[in-house]
């Protein structure tokens, strides 16, 4: 048997209840349910998620526009018999940021390409640079009920965030302690 | 389109200050380029766990035994966004683990040298991911979407361990006189590492002017460790440490600590392969790769069953 | 409450604190070392838990006796700690580690579910707190014994080796403490023997799903959490061998 790292799957955060599931990166998981806490132990370390998506890399279809301004060929697929609801993700903007694209609708489709197509004709192409798309049979999601046992403990973890080490005053306080030459307060330490 | 003209297009776009992503046209080098350098600095992460790790189960008191613990679960998930960030680019974890174990892959050179006492958590806190921070702050502009991105997580992330760092130093500092001296002697052997990180003098650093060019680098390496030695000799002499360089002397004019001059013998001897640690580094990742084998082997014979 | 029940409580209190500081600290052993990059970081939270876990218990113990936790952990030796014998063995392989895992975390799944319900308030929230993580680590440890159990025939062997090695030792964790009694008739604490039953109802299925033979041995291997082998001896000499450069109250 080979030694593999397992499959690859995308990840998808809901940080707030505004805002839609956004692609944080990726884990490596042997199946859907070891994925989706893989998701939250390496991408839920810190505060705040409300929900998880992992979705296996090999059923995400993804075009760049540049990549569809080139050719269109790969519009030329087989198509199922009965259509299936497809999950659309875009890249919006060029801002610098920790995610990628985001969730921001569905559309029916026959196929990968064909929902590309429809999804191309349904959302805004304005300032987009990347499309996703996905069968929505494809998605792991967390539970709501789940949530408190999955994310309430990254926040409770508080030496995970640097306002935790009072460095700044320390320093302050040794600067001030120098140049009034007098000794340190001990309880700073 | 030529080869010419989808060169300069992809140019114009960096210039322009987009991001590249996976799927764009990009130049081979790019690609040669940015795989090599983020699958080192994955590897590098994967690798720091080592040295710090050895100390988790010898930390003295139980908050520093947390602190330590997420610290370095933190490496592991920083190596990870980056081996993510590597994959965009065509390669598999596979070919990424395989080249780090049979030693075709490099690391950064600082995590070869051995960790001694607990003070160096101090140290390697305040001085190496200091140093790094520095580093992937620039690169979080880097053009390349996914780097970029996994950049732009890690700076989010690094913030708490050259905290941490620093306050252990203080506290040690300023501390029994045990203390003080262990953390003197901490300091002492990870200063030189710690500069080595920025890597060779910008006049020996063949690929600095495209990877500028091609928004991959920002700064040079003798920009960065300027600006390193210059915030880490006045806070070190705020705490009444020395630094370990004879030759270290402020320039008024310029404004700037000037240092010794680097060890390049030892930089170079490190970097390909005979620093203290490299061979025990690789051989713990191998053991754990070894050991491992029959769990991931199960897990996915488990998968295919279902 | 009954004057008797203090020593009693403190004692049970201790005993939580020493469980999972003990377990907690050789799951940290795992990091930098696990099967795949994912699990390191996975199992690691696991580790932070679980210490996370000893500070509450030791914080309410610090309540009722003024004892500062850094010097319970740093400066006892082995034969004042009262942890089970289970969490001092050495970490094994992935399959010893995960079955030493998963059967505590059943036990923590039915033993929280009573403290959550204490009348000794400190208890019930400290277990309250404990319980959201634990729930977690239930998921995730129950999903691994599945899998290794039935994956190959390699990782079942394995399985059933860690099994037999360490049913004897799980055993450990219902024997009742002394003056445990007491502890039941205030309503403080669950009676060892109902626990015993209720995790026996959660493992027993489960472990029969991943083709494990459960061994036959109902004996504890030891009836006193005083009692420690010599792996605690070294576990201590390494986890104590900083803070022992300097006495008690040098603050790190």
């Amino acid at each position: 048997m080979t030694d593999t790292q397992w499959l690859r799957y995308e990840v998808f955060e809901k940080e707030r209840p505004d805002l839609p599931h956004r692609n944080a990166g990726s884990v490596h998981a042997p199946d859907d349910e070891m994925a989706l806490e893989n998701a939250r132990d390496v991408f839920v370390r810190r505060p705040n998620c409300l929900n998880l998506w992992v979705v296996a890399a090999n059923q995400i279809f993804s075009k760049t526009v540049e990549e569809l301004a080139a050719d269109s060929s790969w519009q030329d697929a087989p198509l199922s018999e009965t259509g299936e609801m497809y999950l659309v993700f875009q890249k919006q903007g060029q801002r610098q940021a920790e995610t990628f694209v985001n969730h921001v609708g569905e559309v029916e489709a026959r196929s990968p390409q064909e929902a590309l197509c429809k999804a191309l004709e349904t959302f805004s192409r304005e300032n987009v640079f990347v499309w996703w798309v996905c069968p929505a049979r494809a998605v792991t999601r967390s539970e709501d009920g789940d949530a408190a046992s999955l994310f309430q403990p990254a926040r409770d973890k508080e030496y995970r965030q640097p306002n935790f080490y009072r460095v700044v005053t320390l320093m302050h306080e040794l600067k001030a302690s120098q140049q009034e030459a007098r000794p340190l307060d001990e309880d700073m330490l | 389109m030529t080869h010419e003209e989808k060169l300069s297009a992809f140019e114009a776009r960096i210039a322009r200050g987009e991001k590249i992503e996976p799927g764009d046209w990009m130049p081979d080098e790019y690609r040669k380029q940015l795989i090599r350098m983020i699958s080192q600095h994955g590897h590098s992460e994967i690798i720091g766990m080592l040295p710090e790790g050895k100390y988790i189960t010898r930390a003295p008191n139980l908050r520093q035994k947390l602190v330590l613990l997420a610290k370095v679960q933190d490496e592991g998930g920083h190596g990870q966004y980056l081996y993510h960030a590597a994959e965009t680019l065509g390669t598999t974890r596979e070919e990424i683990v395989d080249a780090l174990l049979t030693g075709k892959a490099k690391y950064s050179s600082v995590f070869n040298y051995p960790t001694l006492s607990w003070t160096d958590m101090g140290a390697i806190g305040w001085l190496v991911d200091g140093a790094a921070i520095m580093n992937q702050t620039m690169l979080a502009h880097c053009s390349y979407g996914p780097y970029s991105r996994a950049m732009v997580r890690i700076c989010t992330e690094e913030g708490f361990h050259k905290k941490q760092g620093q306050e252990m130093v203080i506290r040690y500092a300023k501390g029994t006189p045990k203390q003080k001296a262990m953390m003197q002697d901490s300091i002492n052997r990870w200063w030189w590492p710690s500069l080595m990180m920025f890597g060779p003098h910008d006049s020996v650093s063949p690929n600095s002017e495209q990877l500028i060019r091609w928004g991959i680098k920002t700064k040079t390496n003798d920009e960065l460790r300027q600006e390193f030695v210059n915030e880490m000799v006045t806070d070190l002499h705020a705490v009444d440490l020395s630094v370990p360089d004879p030759k270290l002397h402020y320039d008024e004019q310029a404004g700037n600590w000037i240092s010794g001059e680097i060890d390049w013998d030892e930089f170079w001897r490190v970097v390909n392969g005979d620093g203290p640690c490299n061979k025990e580094r690789l051989a713990a990742r191998r053991k754990a790769h070894d050991d491992g084998l029959w769990v991931r082997e199960a897990m996915a014979a488990y998968a295919q069953k279902k | 409450m009954n004057p008797f029940t203090p020593s009693a409580l403190t004692a049970l209190v201790l005993a939580l604190a020493d469980d999972e500081m003990i377990l907690g600290h050789r799951n940290s052993e795992w990091t930098g070392h696990a099967p795949i990059l994912e699990e390191d970081i996975a199992f690691s939270n696991i580790a932070q838990d679980e210490i996370g876990h000893a500070i509450l218990w030791y914080r309410v113990f610090e309540n009722l006796t003024s004892r500062d936790s850094d010097y319970l952990v740093f400066f006892r030796e082995a034969r004042d700690f009262s942890n089970v014998q289970m969490m001092e063995l050495p970490k094994g392989d992935w399959a010893f580690t995960i079955m030493r895992q998963y059967l505590f975390d059943a036990f923590e799944m039915t033993r929280l579910k009573h403290l959550t319900a204490s009348s000794y308030q400190p208890l019930a929230d400290a277990a309250a707190k404990i319980r959201t993580e634990e729930i977690y680590h239930y998921r995730h440890t129950v999903n691994w014994v599945k899998r290794l159990g039935l994956g190959t025939e390699e990782s079942h062997r394995r399985m059933q080796t860690a099994l037999d090695e360490v049913w004897g030792y799980a055993l450990q964790l219902f024997v009742p403490l002394p003056d445990e009694a007491q502890l039941v008739t205030e309503k403080i604490f669950p009676n060892s023997g109902e626990v015993k039953i209720e995790w026996k109802a959660i493992v027993l299925p489960v472990l029969k799903e991943a083709r494990l033979i459960i061994p036959s041995t109902h004996t504890p291997i030891c009836s006193s959490r005083e009692q420690h082998t010599e792996h605690l001896t070294t576990l201590l000499a390494e986890m104590q061998e900083t803070a022992r450069l300097e006495s008690p109250d040098v603050k790190w």
